[in-house]
């Protein structure tokens, strides 16, 4: 296994607020990693900082050994936390987007999906629902063919029932080879499917572990963990 | 990449400025009809006709403006700019893409807005009457100033095209610059600009006041022959294009920058 992401002394501030404080982490390809933390702890500002969205205060961060740049945003596939999308495109106008764009980009894939969603590709996005909106979203993340997915709160805004759609489609789509990680406070909900997880506190890493540890070492689930480490 | 950034470009822009050119030239055909029709019963709806088609007009220049900033601002620094900043582009493509644009709707409203005008006010005959005129200066000047004509409207046309990029290109710089600061970043994108321009300022005030140059136009204006002046302003425009061009550089360094190294979105 090799490394896809990697942080040394990684530090992020905000004027004098600091948002991620010199964390040194590794993440191993081929696996699910969650980054887990409350409200702002800091996993947002990771995954932007991975995106060249935020410039560090100091620190790198290498994704498949290089700066992000035009090359690793080639491999990377990220859902922001945030609605992106132009208003007035049509979805299959933000397919053929995205298809011009990234060539690991596989539009059959995306129909399939919103076709399993029941959403029209002839819409605007202007009369969506916010929920629709992120299924939009997520669909088009999802129909690359990254190296890496950077998925930041993926199912906050979805109902139930797509939520348990939304994570299949993770499952069924990412290869052996790819690393999803997935940002998120919601960890009962997608606890069975993480292979590893990193707790991250008020901008540094808190623990990170395999999930069979914790489960069988400490006899606990993920959400309990959680429930343990951040106790208020 | 940079193809496919203009065609997405043109199509986010076209959506808004193509209406207004149809409504523009529309209006402009409704008052040439009605105007002339006569008596008082149809000057009031003449008059409303006229009124819409300046609204019209002035509302696609300021359209020109609000677009040249709102594209820069939003596609780039706001929530879209989640999308455009981690497409697999380097960000001069979207600099790029965004001053052609923005360029071509420019020229393309004054083009348009020199057809309205032709619209209302042209009569019969008059088209012809212009085309023989503009002949006939064309004739005039080649005779007085022989080939440097063409070099002449190269220049002016060259000259236009670098200036508006130089408009352009400040404000981008003065919007990135803005974006550097964790609040008020309107405001400090506002101060960006007045430092800005005052420095481009200070810069002409400099080169111009360098002995040499000063010197040499003295010297070619104050000539008595119209041969002499024309290569002399001929010089000047070119001097212009090139400080011009420098500052154009400077300001899409700065904007490049800003935009590759100290990209922020919150």
């Amino acid at each position: 296994m090799s490394t896809i992401l990697e942080c040394t002394d990684l530090t992020k501030k905000f004027g004098s607020k600091v948002a991620v404080s010199a964390v040194n982490l590794k993440i191993e390809r081929g696996q699910i990693v969650g980054l887990l933390g409350p409200n702002g702890s800091g996993k947002s500002t990771m995954i932007k900082l991975a995106n060249e969205l935020l410039t560090p205060t100091s620190g790198t961060i290498l994704i498949g050994g290089k700066k992000p740049g035009i090359e690793t945003k080639k491999i990377v596939s990220y859902l922001p936390e945030k609605t992106y999308l132009n208003d007035w495109m049509r979805v299959h106008q933000i397919i053929g987007l995205f298809s011009d764009f990234y060539a690991d980009f596989k539009p059959e894939r995306a129909y399939e999906m919103l076709k399993s969603l029941s959403i029209n590709a002839n819409d605007r996005l202007k009369t969506m629902s916010k929920g629709t909106k992120e299924k939009v979203q997520l669909i088009l993340v999802m129909s690359r063919e990254a190296e890496l997915y950077l998925l930041d709160e993926p199912i906050g805004g979805v109902d139930p029932a797509a939520r348990d759609y939304i994570l299949q489609t993770i499952l069924r789509n990412y290869n052996e080879n790819a690393t999803v990680i997935i940002s998120t406070h919601l960890i009962s909900d997608i606890e069975n499917i993480l292979d590893y997880v990193v707790f991250i506190n008020q901008g540094q890493v808190v623990m990170t572990s395999s999930v069979d540890d914790i489960r069988n070492e400490k006899g606990k689930s993920v959400d309990g963990l959680f429930r343990e480490v951040f106790k208020c | 990449m940079l193809s496919k950034l203009l065609k997405y470009e043109l199509k986010a822009t076209g959506r808004i400025f193509l209406p207004l050119f149809l409504a523009l030239l529309m209006f402009a055909g409704i008052t040439r009809f009605i105007a002339p029709i006569g008596p008082e019963e149809w000057a009031a709806p003449a008059t409303i006709s006229m009124i819409i088609y300046i609204i019209i007009l002035v509302g696609m220049f300021v359209m020109t403006f609000i677009m040249m900033i709102q594209r820069f601002k939003n596609n780039l620094l706001s929530d879209e700019g989640y999308l455009m900043h981690t497409l697999p582009v380097k960000p001069w493509k979207h600099i790029v893409s965004k001053l052609f644009v923005s360029m071509l709707w420019i020229v393309a409203s004054g083009i348009v807005a020199l057809i309205s005008i032709l619209i209302i006010t042209l009569e019969k005959g008059r088209l012809t009457k212009i085309a023989v005129g503009f002949a006939d200066l064309y004739h005039q000047a080649f005779e007085q100033l022989g080939a440097s004509i063409y070099l002449l409207s190269f220049e002016i046309i060259l000259g236009i095209l670098v200036s508006l990029a130089s408009v352009i290109l400040i404000v981008y710089a003065s919007i990135a610059m803005g974006h550097l600061f964790n609040q008020h970043k309107m405001l400090a994108s506002f101060g960006a600009f007045i430092i800005l321009s005052t420095l481009s300022q200070l810069l002409f005030t400099l080169i111009s006041m360098t002995p040499g140059i000063a010197y040499f136009f003295n010297l070619h204006i104050s000539s008595p022959n119209d041969f002499a002046a024309i290569q002399a302003v001929i010089l000047a425009i070119a001097y212009g294009i090139i400080f011009t061009g420098i500052l154009c550089s400077a300001y899409f360094a700065v904007t490049n920058f800003i935009l590759c190294k100290r990209l922020n979105l919150e």
